[in-house]
């Protein structure tokens, strides 16, 4: 006879399986919602102990067989764009017949990149990133010392759980600005840990699960990221946009009678004239336009990439 | 040939799919506090113990709620409980609120549209 705790677990393990090759979020939000459900309406029905399994059984008939219910996710996750896609234009694409998946739109040409919203999103989320990046490092690292250096006392094994729960509520969050950032899908309920066992359970659960430690690392690897994100980020943009200013310090010099003109120890050694002049800085403006584009192409690469990375270390199996 | 079962539940679940967003909407809308999955579900489901009355089984509400809400049409909040994991109470939004209207007026043709056929009151 299996108690209603096994029972519940094995229903979310068939879910699990019937939902194989659907995206890693959707499964985390249907097994959160699907073990959400089955406990509530098990605390609800308040039956004796003796009596929980066949209790268990019912609501799980009322709730649906696995497959029905991971059929039902299936359907609806191609209704539901991530949060970035939710834009007008997305909506437009995502009504059009032929386009089943809204993240597939593209946005042509080279100069196409500007009405992007997830190139803005990449470009956004690679200037956080510093401050991010640093917020999560010092947790991350001040967190794993104090709990390894209070645990051999029995007053430090909350303190370690707390250290241990934070960094999957950190881990969750972080998914939800990568999924509004970067449009990549993210899980929409946190994960947790089964409350019906005793902590000392919990605490090896959360000690030995991968989960922790990936989201752990990704918070130590955001700091060297985020250092790097902002750094290019704010080089770069400030490169162009002073190249793209180039005309207008030219016009000013113009104005003002300033002659193109370099002299070393009274010898002129280089001269334009007003026209070459104008001319060389709309070249190093349009240079600048390219640099700009191109760097916004290169927030939308990111953006993708980051995201991948972020899903493989902060969504667990 | 496909069995004749496999039709009667194709037919349920391409009826189903629109009512129970707007079943559900209505009911966000009516509630005076926030409601909670597991509280959906129980008002969606309740005294049916045959298979006629039950659109949709309650887990699958779950992914309807989401899609409502990516929509703007609910908004949710997550609490904790005091055991088990937190819930997620969902609430209608305004735009929820005027889209049930435009949706109960829908409704309302589809279903006097049906009756007139299905009365033979169509010529």
């Amino acid at each position: 006879m299996r108690t209603a705790d096994e029972l519940i677990r094995i229903y979310l393990q068939d879910l699990k399986a019937a939902l194989r090759g659907a995206d890693k979020a959707t499964v985390q939000d249907a097994l959160a919602d699907a073990e959400e459900h089955l406990r509530t309406a098990l605390e609800s029905a308040d039956t004796e102990k003796e009596a929980e399994a066949a209790a268990v059984q019912a609501i799980i008939a009322e709730y649906g067989e696995a497959e029905e219910i991971a059929e039902a996710y299936k359907n609806w996750e191609v209704n539901l764009p991530p949060a970035l896609a939710a834009t007008p234009a997305a909506r437009r694409v995502a009504a059009s017949a032929d386009s089943v998946n809204p993240s597939a739109k593209t946005y042509p040409g080279f100069f196409g990149v500007y009405a992007d919203p997830r190139a803005w999103g990449g470009l956004v989320f690679m200037l956080i990133s510093l401050i991010t990046g640093t917020l999560y490092f010092s947790w991350a690292v001040t967190g794993l010392s104090t709990s390894l250096g209070v645990m051999v006392l029995i007053i430090g094994i909350p303190i370690a759980i707390l250290f241990l729960l934070s960094f999957r509520g950190i881990a969750f969050l972080e998914g939800r600005l990568v999924e509004a950032l970067l449009g990549e899908r993210m899980p929409r309920r946190a994960s947790f840990t089964d409350s019906s066992l005793p902590w000392r359970e919990r605490l090896k659960i959360l000690l030995t699960g991968k989960a922790t430690w990936l989201s752990w690392i990704y918070m130590i690897l955001m700091l060297p990221l985020g250092v790097i994100y902002f750094s290019l980020t704010v080089t770069l943009i400030a490169l162009a946009l002073s190249f793209i200013a180039t005309p207008a310090g030219a016009l000013v010099m113009i104005n003002l009678g300033i002659p193109f003109e370099i002299l070393q120890s009274g010898d002129l050694i280089w001269y334009l004239s007003d026209a070459q002049a104008m001319g060389l800085s709309v070249g190093i403006c349009a240079l600048g336009v390219v640099i700009l584009t191109s760097y916004m192409h290169f927030a939308r690469w990111i953006g993708k990439v980051h995201g991948k990375f972020a899903k493989a270390l902060l969504v667990s199996d | 040939m496909v069995p004749i079962q496999e039709t009667h539940k194709k037919f349920q679940k391409e009826l189903s799919s629109g009512t129970v967003s707007l079943a559900l909407l209505s009911i966000l809308a009516q509630s005076k506090e926030p409601l909670y999955g597991y509280q959906i579900g129980k008002l969606v489901g309740a005294g049916d113990d045959d298979a006629s009355g039950v659109m949709v089984k309650q887990g699958a509400i779950y992914p309807v709620l989401r899609s409502l809400e990516s929509q703007g049409l609910l908004s949710s909040e997550r609490e904790m409980s005091d055991s088990g994991p937190p819930r997620k109470y969902y609430k209608a939004t305004e735009t929820g609120q005027e889209a049930l209207k435009t949706w109960t007026g829908i409704w309302e043709e589809t279903k006097s549209f049906v009756d007139k056929v299905l009365g033979g009151d169509y010529q």
